[in-house]
């Protein structure tokens, strides 16, 4: 051990404590995923995600995990399980959808935030409604 | 100089405090942790450590060079100690809030707060460019007054390690004396907000009387859910974009931009834009005002200039 950096030690026993508290964190099933199980949810968690947003439509994934969200603007926002929490974008030109086995498949256009699978009713109104932004 | 850091001796004790919150966690309040996101922010401490001895030793070198230079000859009492705590707390609060009002600092600063999570293990998120700002110059001063630069290092590691425990929700008050004098984990928790209200609020570091004496402060309500994070969340729990997404988001957007606007995404406040198609915090302030002036109407007074240079003039 006397050959090994002071730093280098440090460094070491700080990554293993990392792991050990993520481990325990893991074990103790902390950090449930929050499901969207009512259009209000749904509502509750777009106004979270962006501030004065008031959706006169809801399309809530049948799962919870997802859902859009239309203003009396137009406007569509789109919200995804981001581990307890839900994180969403406002689709703009750069989204895209399309419908595959009778789901829907938006692209925000971000690939960080990445493509959103959503069960949802009537599928096609939702892909057109994104098209035309 | 003595050879002392107080931030690494505290480490067993950071990590003993987030087993004991998370214990909490599991018994009250399971949403509180997300492993993922603990994980994220711990790695994020570990990283800034590592930044830290990389480029520490640089600033320290600035400084005490820097020290020839000053005006009074403080040496190394306790009431000098205390004083320069209160002064380097002081200039925490003015980088802090520079942190937050100016998008090339924010870019750094920003790491601190992207997670949805506040919690104790996001206290040890902590940038890895802090370096590429200007924070140090703000702590200059106190160099050129004359206290020692191992001192201001000292005390910054204390202020570092006062401001670990107000990361959590499993506290609700403080008694009012500790409230009114001390930042608390109430205060801080308004810190972390997205909520309009709440938004740019809190920058104090150990002493809440900066943001009473500079118009910034903002108490908890206990009608209002707080929303953590940042305005626009990351969604994503990828440790190498959350440390440079803002950077990456400058640089693509003075890219973008007309030659005069170039230089207003660095210095102008987070959410500027020259065409109007994002939102600063006071303009989602004033919107949500707008949306319920009566109800808002104390908020709206409250107001405060806090970046000169965006006040200058609308976006075209």
């Amino acid at each position: 051990m006397g050959d090994i950096p002071p730093d280098l030690l440090q460094f070491a026993g700080s990554l293993g404590a990392i792991l050990l508290l993520a481990g325990i964190a893991w074990s103790l099933k902390l950090g449930p995923r929050r499901r969207l199980d009512s259009d209000d949810e749904a509502r509750e968690a777009g106004a979270e995600a962006l501030d004065g947003f008031v959706p006169i439509a809801v399309a809530r994934d049948r799962d919870g995990e997802a859902a859009l969200l239309r203003d009396d603007e137009g406007r569509i926002l789109l919200l995804r399980q981001h581990g307890s929490h839900f994180a969403g974008r406002l689709l703009g030109d750069t989204a895209s959808a399309r419908i595959e086995d009778g789901a829907l498949i938006v692209d925000s256009g971000e690939r960080r935030y990445g493509v959103v699978r959503l069960a949802i009713d009537q599928p096609e109104a939702w892909r057109d409604a994104i098209a035309r932004l | 100089m003595p050879d002392f850091s107080p931030t690494e001796l505290a480490v067993p004790g950071f990590v003993a405090l987030v087993l004991i919150e998370m214990i909490w966690a599991w018994r009250k309040r399971r949403e509180a942790y997300e492993p993922r996101d603990t994980l994220t922010s711990l790695a994020f401490g570990l990283g800034s450590t590592v930044a830290g001895l990389l480029t520490g030793g640089l600033f320290l070198a600035l400084f005490l060079w820097a020290w020839q230079f000053r005006l009074f000859d403080i040496g190394w009492s306790w009431w000098a100690f205390a004083l320069c705590f209160v002064l380097d707390d002081l200039a925490y609060y003015w980088v802090h809030r520079f942190g937050h009002r100016v998008r090339w600092f924010w870019a750094s600063h920003v790491n601190h707060h992207s997670s949805q999570h506040y919690n104790l293990s996001t206290a040890l998120r902590q940038t890895w460019t802090g370096f590429l700002t200007l924070g140090f110059a703000f702590k200059l001063p106190l160099v050129l007054i004359g206290f020692h630069p191992g001192m201001i290092a000292i005390c910054a590691g204390f202020n570092l390690i006062y401001q670990f425990w107000i990361h959590t929700e499993a506290i609700h008050r403080m008694p009012r004396w500790f409230e009114a004098v001390m930042n608390t984990p109430s205060h801080h928790r308004v810190h972390h907000a997205t909520n309009p209200r709440y938004l740019d609020r809190n920058y104090a570091g150990v002493f809440i009387i900066w943001d009473r004496l500079f118009g910034t402060f903002e108490a908890e309500r206990d009608d209002e859910k707080i929303r953590y994070g940042i305005v626009k969340q990351l969604g994503s729990f990828n440790l190498i974009w959350a440390v440079f997404h803002e950077w990456i988001g400058i640089a693509e957007d003075v890219r973008r931009a007309p030659w005069r606007h170039k230089l207003s995404y660095l210095l102008r406040e987070p959410g500027w834009s020259h065409d109007g198609s994002r939102q600063t915090s006071d303009q989602i302030r004033a919107d949500w005002i707008a949306r319920s002036p009566a109800a808002n109407k104390v908020a709206a007074n409250k107001v405060a200039v806090e970046n000169a240079i965006a006040e200058t003039g609308k976006p075209t």
